[in-house]
């Protein structure tokens, strides 16, 4: 009886997905997913053991598409047979889809590995099914808090989960305190990640840092620098919880044209160079979460190491465009950390002029609240608005927007609204500047995408990437 | 006002390290981004846990809201400096006090193990905790210094307030209010306003904001508010009205 269930399960969510691309709507990431858990709720878990090695999920705020991206490349390019949701469908039912899609009934196409990114919310459900054998925490950061209350509980929720599992490991981000705390408080054998000080610390904390007291005894955490936000080297004054001694650290990391390098030191003593072809500090973070995850599974060092350096950035992530032979970056944002980043960059790009356009949505996966956009440093943008020509408000909330830049010191005369997303592309591109910038939230991201590909090329050649934030 | 003479405010921002959810911040920054288009300067004292303050010498206080376990940090902090805050409250000073913050002012939060945690008791309010979370788009119609204007802004709390011998900010249009039984939202008592509406409020509702600079700007000179332009605040308030309440 359970067999008939998941052999229609399986039938039916191939036929959705197969209706759903010949129909053009969309990738059929989820509604396959939740019609076959629908018809057999033991999908998940029944599929999962059939995963030879092992399933690891990557969970956190930012960076779990691209750190279980960089995962997958470097177990597939080890050898490895590899199922990944790779969509960022990264709820229980685009997990049931993902499994549901590359896994038949006679199981005649076996996998080594399951990578799966999972929403923090969606994580206890996911996890209790697929019992991975490793799970991946990047860090926490503030996100759709009107979906999940509030980072507090988030995080009680993830760690609950956690307490729930036996002979899993982690992969935790040391620098984190609100992630690394899950190694203690979980009591799961963990590995630890981070990036020692070097030039760029600072040691002065930012305003959007979401954790100042410890986690176990409420005293304020003591820092002698920071890396960004409330990643850094920390101790409590109150109790001996300090920032864990890594197990595999990034010293000396040093930014190239579109890649960033650093040396890396893991616990044997041993170093390796490490280089990826992304941009950005976060993303470094991401390339040492996936090398130490690969380690765990005792991947060889400069193997993983030589893996790593041929990832290639997901798409509809920070990507290149080329318009009439000037350069369009095109770049998700979703939460104040993420979007500070994204405004770093672009303050950051060399260069003429630019023309800004920024998509706000308010659909549920975008966040229902858009508060957030307040705690985002676009003051940063006023100090450099003569280097802007105009920045295009766009999205069901467009005018909201126009009103945060307004109040960041943007002069009114260089805010254009403009709900709709065809003409909003169209007048950016028409700006005229050296280089032009779109930020769009998650439900704005994907028409935004189609609109561009109309008018401008994909640009393949990795220049000049801006970071790709997920 | 007198020749030569700058006019300048104090705004105080309590707890600003631990009460920073939902973009409260913008509140402070349409304060004085509003003061400083008017040629108003203004002076920011952040207060944090283990600082003092002159709450009489402020002309603006305002009070967020936090995570619960920041929120407690707060309350111990802010309970020592209750009788100083209720004096300026009664002398007349602008006080703007968001979500946790307005509850803090009440008499008590009554949480869902029937736990008491006091407030500060200046305000005749108090909060029962609930089982949901009241979240979503909200409009209010408000009357403030004789204008009457519906605001806009997003609720996100657990906790259902209730009013003594106070009056509402406003009557509630869309979502749920204080408590999402009796159609009433936020509070108000002499210069001081509370609200449950973050996203954040000031800088989304610009006549609020222009109503507590007018209250800290009588307090010390007689000199009327300058207008501003504000048809990008109006029409992003005319699209959420639009949306909540039908063309």
């Amino acid at each position: 009886m359970k067999k008939a269930r998941l052999f229609i399960a399986l039938i039916t969510a191939k036929l959705l997905v197969f209706l759903i691309r010949l129909l053009g709507r969309g990738k059929g990431t989820s509604l396959p997913g939740s019609i076959a858990l629908k018809i057999y709720p033991g999908l998940i878990s029944d599929l999962s053991s059939r995963v030879r090695k092992g399933v690891i999920v990557v969970t956190g705020t930012n960076g779990k598409t691209t750190t279980n991206n960089m995962i997958a490349r470097i177990l597939e390019a080890g050898g490895g047979r590899v199922l990944i949701n790779r969509e960022g469908a990264n709820l229980i039912n685009g997990v049931a889809a993902a499994f549901a899609r590359e896994m038949n009934f006679l199981n005649s196409r076996a996998f080594d590995y399951a990578c799966l990114e999972v929403d923090e919310a969606a994580f206890p459900g996911v996890a209790s099914r697929v019992r991975p054998c490793c799970v991946v925490i990047t860090n926490f950061f503030r996100d759709q808090l009107d979906r999940y209350g509030e980072l507090d509980r988030t995080i009680a929720l993830v760690r609950n989960a956690l307490k729930e599992m036996e002979g899993t490991r982690l992969v935790l981000n040391a620098d984190d305190p609100l992630v690394a705390q899950l190694g203690r408080s979980t009591g799961l054998q963990s590995v630890f990640y981070g990036v020692a000080e070097h030039g760029g610390v600072t040691r002065q904390g930012a305003a959007a840092r979401e954790a100042k007291f410890c986690p176990f005894c409420g005293h304020e955490l003591a820092y002698r620098y920071y890396q960004y936000s409330q990643l850094g080297s920390y101790s409590c004054p109150g109790c001996d919880f300090s920032r864990p001694d890594p197990d595999v650290e990034g010293t000396s990391p040093r930014r190239g044209g579109s890649f960033t390098q650093c040396r890396v030191r893991f616990r044997q003593g041993s170093a390796v160079s490490l280089e990826v072809p992304v941009y950005g500090m976060y993303n470094l973070y991401n390339a040492l979460a996936a090398y130490a995850t690969t380690l765990l599974l005792d991947m060889d060092p400069q193997k993983a190491a030589g893996f790593l350096k041929g990832y290639r950035p997901a798409t509809g992530r920070m990507e290149r465009f080329d318009y009439r032979g000037k350069p369009v970056y095109l770049n998700l944002v979703k939460n104040p950390t993420g979007f500070n980043e994204g405004i770093g960059a672009l303050v950051e790009m060399s260069g003429a002029d630019l023309n800004v356009m920024i998509a706000i949505n308010d659909n549920d996966a975008d966040g229902r609240d858009i508060s957030w956009l307040w705690d985002v440093d676009f003051e940063i943008l006023a100090d450099c608005q003569e280097r802007i020509r105009e920045f295009v408000c766009s999205g069901y909330r467009a005018e909201e927007m126009a009103l945060r830049l307004k109040y960041a010191g943007i002069l009114t005369s260089r805010l254009v609204v403009e709900g709709d997303f065809n003409e909003a592309v169209s007048r950016v591109l028409g700006g005229g500047a050296g280089k032009t910038c779109i930020l769009a939230t998650y439900t704005a991201l994907w028409p935004v995408e189609r609109i561009l590909s109309g008018y401008a090329k994909r640009d393949h050649t990795p220049a000049e990437h801006l970071p790709h934030v997920s | 006002m007198p020749r030569g003479i700058t006019p300048r405010l104090n705004i105080c921002h309590m707890y600003p390290d631990l009460l920073n959810l939902y973009g409260d911040r913008g509140n402070i920054m349409a304060y004085r981004m509003r003061c400083l288009w008017r040629e108003i300067e203004v002076a920011i004292h952040q207060v944090n846990i283990g600082d003092s303050v002159d709450f009489d010498r402020m002309d603006f206080i305002f009070l967020g809201g936090g995570s619960d376990r920041e929120q407690s940090l707060m309350a111990a902090d802010l309970a020592e400096k209750a009788g100083a805050l209720e004096q300026a409250i009664e002398g007349g000073v602008p006080v703007l006090a968001i979500c946790g913050g307005y509850q803090l002012l009440g008499k008590y939060y009554k949480t869902l193990t029937g736990d008491i945690i006091p407030g500060l008791g200046i305000l005749d309010l108090y909060t029962d905790g609930g089982e949901t979370r009241l979240i979503g788009n909200v409009a209010v119609e408000v009357e403030l210094g004789g204008i009457r204007q519906t605001i806009t802004g997003f609720e996100n709390h657990s906790g259902r307030t209730c009013l003594g011998k106070l009056d509402p900010l406003g009557k509630v249009m869309a979502g749920h209010g204080n408590n999402g039984r009796d159609g009433m939202e936020g509070a108000r008592y002499k210069n001081v306003i509370c609200s449950y509406l973050h996203g954040p409020l000031l800088p989304k509702n610009p006549f609020v904001t222009d109503y507590l600079i007018a209250c800290a700007v009588k307090r010390k000179w007689s000199i009327p508010l300058k207008p501003l332009d504000d048809s990008i605040e109006m029409s992003a308030n005319s699209v959420m009205l639009k949306r909540l309440l039908g063309p």
